[in-house]
C-alpha cells in the first residue's frame, strides 16, 4: 500500500496507472449517474412541502458539497508540496482548482433555482450562501495567482500558500448554518423507516448521484493531471517515447 | 417503491409547477459535467501537438541526427 502510494508520487508513474483506470472510472461514474438521476427524477415520491422542486436537490447536495471536498484535497496537496515538495502534489493542486471552481458554480446555480421557488429568491447574503460564494472566488484567486508568475516555482508556492490560508472558510461555510441563523438549511437527517422524515425511497438515489459526482470529479482531476504531467515532463525521454507510439495519432 | 410518479411524457417535463427551475438546475450540472470532462480532451489534444510540433522541428535543426531531441535540450541547460 505504502508502495504504491509512493509510486503515485512520481508524475510518470501516476501517467502509467491511470491509464487503464480512465475508461472504468468514467463507466461506473456514468452508470451511477443515469441510475441516479431517473431514479430521482421519475421514481422518487415528490416531497409534500416543495412538490416536485426537491429534485433539484438530487444534483444540488452532491455538486455543492464536492466543491468543498476539491477545496479541502486541493489544500492537503498544496501543504504537502510545501512541506515534502513533491512534484506531483503540486500538479494535482493546481488541476484541483478549476474542477472544484466549476464545482463551485454548478452548486451556486443549481442552489439559486432551487431556492427561487422555495424561499422565494435566487440569492440572499445569507451566511452559508456568501461563505460558498468566497470559496468559489478562492479558487478563482489560486488560479488567478498560479497564472501570475512566470516562473512554475513561485507560482506553485504563491498558489500554495493562498489555498492553505483559505482553508479557513470551510469549516465557516459547514458550521454557519448553526452558528448563525441562515436561511439554507442545515444537513437532513436520513432515516431507515418508511414513513419518516427523510425515508429511503427519498435520499438513497442521492447516494447515486453522490458516488457518481465523486468519481466524475476524480476523473476530471486525473485527466487534467496527465495533460499537466505530459507537458511539465516534456524533456523526459519517456514522454518523447509515448509522442511516437501511445500518443501518436492523438 | 418504483413506481413512476409521473402520468405521461409531458407531465414529466413539467415537473408539477416547477419544470423552468429543475431544467435550468439540472442544465448547468450537466454543463460543468460535460466541460469538464471535453476541457481536458482538447488540452490533451493540444499539449501533444505542441510536443509533436517541437520535436520535428528540433529534428529539422539536427538535420536528421539520429541524437534525440531530449538530449539536445537537457545539453542546453
Amino acid at each position: 500500500m505504502m508502495q504504491w502510494l509512493y509510486k503515485l508520487g512520481s508524475p510518470r508513474h501516476f501517467y502509467e496507472m491511470t491509464t487503464g483506470f480512465i475508461p472504468w472510472l468514467a463507466g461506473v461514474s456514468v452508470l451511477l449517474l443515469i441510475i441516479g438521476l431517473v431514479w430521482g427524477l421519475g421514481f422518487a415520491p415528490p416531497d409534500y412541502q416543495m412538490g416536485d422542486n426537491f429534485r433539484i436537490i438530487y444534483i444540488h447536495v452532491p455538486i455543492a458539497t464536492g466543491g468543498i471536498g476539491a477545496y479541502v484535497m486541493m489544500a492537503l496537496m498544496a501543504a504537502m508540496y510545501m512541506v515534502w515538495n513533491i512534484k506531483m502534489a503540486d500538479i494535482v493542486a493546481k488541476v484541483c482548482a478549476p474542477v472544484g471552481a466549476a464545482y463551485c458554480m454548478a452548486g451556486l446555480i443549481t442552489g439559486a433555482f432551487w431556492g427561487k421557488p422555495t424561499w422565494g429568491t435566487y440569492w440572499m447574503w445569507d451566511a452559508k450562501l456568501t461563505s460558498y460564494l468566497i470559496l468559489f472566488f478562492l479558487f478563482v484567486g489560486v488560479m488567478a495567482l498560479r497564472a501570475a508568475f512566470d516562473s512554475e516555482n513561485a507560482s506553485s508556492k504563491a498558489a500554495s500558500v493562498l489555498a492553505i490560508v483559505g482553508v479557513v472558510n470551510v469549516p465557516i461555510i459547514y458550521y454557519s448554518v448553526e452558528w448563525w441563523n441562515t436561511l439554507h438549511q442545515g444537513a437532513s437527517k436520513l432515516s431507515l423507516r418508511d414513513g419518516a422524515a427523510n425515508p429511503p425511497e427519498i435520499w438513497v438515489p442521492a447516494f447515486f448521484t453522490g458516488f457518481a459526482v465523486i468519481g466524475l470529479y476524480f476523473l476530471a482531476v486525473i485527466m487534467r493531471s496527465r495533460n499537466e504531467i505530459l507537458y511539465r515532463e516534456r524533456r523526459a525521454q519517456w514522454v518523447q517515447d509515448l509522442l511516437k507510439t501511445e500518443l501518436a495519432n492523438v | 417503491m418504483f413506481k413512476f410518479q409521473f402520468n405521461s411524457v409531458a407531465d414529466f417535463f413539467a415537473m408539477g409547477i416547477y419544470g423552468f427551475y429543475v431544467w435550468v438546475a439540472y442544465g448547468a450540472f450537466f454543463a460543468v459535467i460535460l466541460w469538464n470532462w471535453w476541457q481536458p480532451r482538447m488540452e490533451r489534444r493540444r499539449i501533444v501537438r505542441l510536443l509533436r510540433a517541437r520535436g520535428e522541428r528540433q529534428q529539422e535543426q539536427q538535420g536528421g541526427n539520429a541524437t534525440s531531441a531530449t538530449q539536445q535540450q537537457s545539453a542546453q541547460q
